[in-house]
């Protein structure tokens, strides 16, 4: 017997939680989460409501601090009754909600891109994972530039993971590794001048970066003031959104690539409503960026089970939900039903001097998620969207 | 008064005749004996509490008692006896999924029966009052074997985790060597084996070595 979600209700509204940071050094990215939960659920509520009844968040601001996003899901749980959460950006701040979310059988909706290699009967993921970003990436830049790369990250779960990932793909194909180095999350500007030095003396064809955070401006800028080019030795990164690139200065961010599966310059009717729609809210130099549209597409998602279910209860949500397709600002996703992951996109953007990313390669279709890169090819000829 | 008082005896206790004794004080059977317990009881002191207290002390167990519940209930019992509040999941240290002890929550039937609130409480067992000494012997032993259970379901998950990562290393290592050395898939499988068993290490890390040498070298 569930002791939540029954079926039988009145007209209460659907509760749901919802877990980004507004502010800490994980801010600048979470909020734009944040903005993209509630616009969707301002959206479903100006259309009725789901069955009649408005989605009501229950909202928290962990601050950056990885113990509070479990301490927070379990109060969100616990004392607010609540059992779906859209939330998380981070992969430590994921593993914490993690064991809450398991134990009391609520369902984490987690729409941010990470390393993979993990599945949960108890979260949704929507971000990408590397079968649907670092192949491309690996195989645009080694094309282009060359076959040295410099790993960059900040020192946690996902940059470590994602770059063995990286470092393997690279391998595979004939690169090199020729650096590697890890900087604390809350790196300040100071850290990041030595590092440069040492990356130029490397001379690396490409630096390839996982840092996440306030911390990403500290780094392009400390590029930028050492005179590098980024035509000759561009930034990649899985991470720097048009939300970095603007709080690092356009100018900064100007040549850099970025592996994503949407960009706000994607040429598509239901990509201008929703870029439209948020300027609107939010005002016209605000960009939209991969982690906000995630999180917009997985409330809709949500809502469209949840229309079918009549019921928070997690299994049936979770069953619902399966296979579930949403045309997505991105293009058409889906919730992959072996792994409880989303089919998206395949994008590299380049960025310029707008903020903005010009798409230098797209995939035919959304990319099936194979989050423990099972099926995914080896070499380029062999992946799926060569 | 209690019909069953002070008659029963721990499952499994020593004294009970075996079968096949081994000689040892522990059959291969018995899974843990409440006399090697650390075991907190926070309940108010009254017969319920008196004889909750008193049945735990009989089983050898070494009891410390607690009352008021304190704002955060303490770390390091092998179990925890506490009664059932409504602010008990706040007073809980730990977060729902990584318990750090064994918990069991004791409802002395006063309030109207709250399932979400034990659901929140992720406890793994629940004793009501008024108690017998058999109720208290099988929910300590059942709830200790779920916490148990459920701590070897994670560190399996942990392993199987470790062993994928493991496998991918040893599938790349082998490419290497195949290519490198001009070996069959099993010569190269083989040749890692071999060196992990001569240098006594894991068949992960000569795979890890072989591949960063490699890079090392290239």
């Amino acid at each position: 017997m569930g002791v939540s979600g029954g079926n039988s209700r009145t007209s209460e509204p659907w509760r749901v939680g919802v877990l980004f940071s507004r502010t800490g050094f994980m801010s600048v990215i979470e909020e734009t989460q944040l903005r993209g939960t509630l616009i969707a659920i301002d959206q479903i509520n100006d259309n009725g409501g789901i069955n009649g009844c408005p989605i009501e968040p229950v909202i928290y601001d962990p601050g950056s601090d990885v113990r509070s996003y479990g301490q927070y899901a379990k109060r969100l749980m616990v004392e607010d009754g609540v059992s779906t959460i859209f939330g998380c950006y981070t992969s430590s701040s994921r593993k914490a909600v993690l064991p809450v979310v398991e134990r009391l059988d609520g369902l984490l909706w987690y729409p941010t891109l990470y390393e993979g290699f993990e599945f949960s009967p108890n979260v949704i993921y929507t971000g990408a994972t590397p079968n649907q970003n670092s192949v491309q990436l690996c195989r645009v830049l080694m094309e282009q530039f060359g076959k040295r790369f410099f790993f960059i990250g900040s020192d946690y779960i996902y940059p470590r993971e994602s770059n063995r990932v990286m470092r393997e793909l690279v391998r595979n194909n004939g690169g090199t590794v020729v650096g590697e180095r890890y900087l604390r999350l809350e790196a300040d500007r100071s850290e990041f001048m030595p590092l440069l030095r040492d990356i130029k003396r490397a001379q690396p064809d490409v630096i390839f970066s996982t840092v996440v955070g306030e911390s990403t401006t500290f780094l392009y800028q400390a590029y930028h003031d050492l005179g590098l080019n980024p035509k000759v030795v561009p930034i990649a990164s899985l991470t720097t959104t048009e939300a970095e690139i603007r709080a690092m200065g356009h100018d900064v961010g100007e040549g850099h690539f970025t592996a994503a599966s949407y960009f706000q310059g994607i040429e598509t009717e239901r990509n201008n409503d929703f870029v439209s729609y948020y300027h609107k809210r939010y005002g016209d130099d605000e960009p939209t960026n991969m982690c906000l549209e995630a999180s917009y597409f997985q409330v809709n998602l949500f809502a469209r089970t949840l229309e079918q279910t009549n019921s928070l209860d997690t299994r049936h949500l979770r069953n619902s939900v399966m296979g579930a397709e949403f045309e997505a600002p991105q293009g058409c996703v889906s919730i992959n039903p072996v792994w409880g992951h989303a089919d998206v996109w395949t994008r590299i953007g380049r960025a310029n001097r707008r903020g903005q990313f010009d798409i230098v390669f797209q995939s035919q279709t959304n990319v099936t998620s194979d989050p423990y890169l099972i099926s995914y090819g080896r070499r380029f000829e062999l992946a799926e969207c060569a | 008064m209690r019909l069953d008082y002070g008659h029963d005896r721990w499952m499994g206790s020593p004294q009970l005749p075996e079968p096949r004794a081994t000689g040892s004080e522990r059959s291969p059977r018995q899974t843990e004996r409440a006399g090697e317990m650390n075991i907190a009881v926070i309940v108010e002191r009254d017969d319920n509490g008196e004889f909750l207290i008193r049945e735990l002390q009989r089983m050898r167990a070494n009891v410390k008692h607690l009352w008021p519940v304190p704002a955060q209930i303490p770390l390091q019992f092998d179990a925890i006896f506490c009664a059932l509040s409504k602010d008990l999941p706040q007073r809980i240290p730990w977060v729902p999924g990584e318990p750090s002890s064994a918990l069991i929550v004791v409802d002395d039937g006063k309030e109207p029966l709250n399932l979400k609130l034990i659901h929140n409480c992720a406890a793994h067992g629940l004793l009501h009052y008024p108690a017998t000494s058999r109720m208290i012997q099988s929910v300590l032993m059942l709830a200790r074997e779920h916490f148990q259970y459920e701590r070897r379901l994670r560190s399996r998950i942990e392993k199987l985790d470790e062993n994928l990562r493991t496998t991918r290393l040893v599938e790349r290592a082998k490419v290497l060597l195949i290519r490198l050395k001009n070996l069959s898939e099993e010569e190269a499988y083989n040749f890692l084996r071999k060196q992990a068993m001569e240098k006594r290490v894991t068949i992960g890390a000569v795979a890890s070595a072989v591949i960063d040498s490699h890079e090392l070298l290239s």
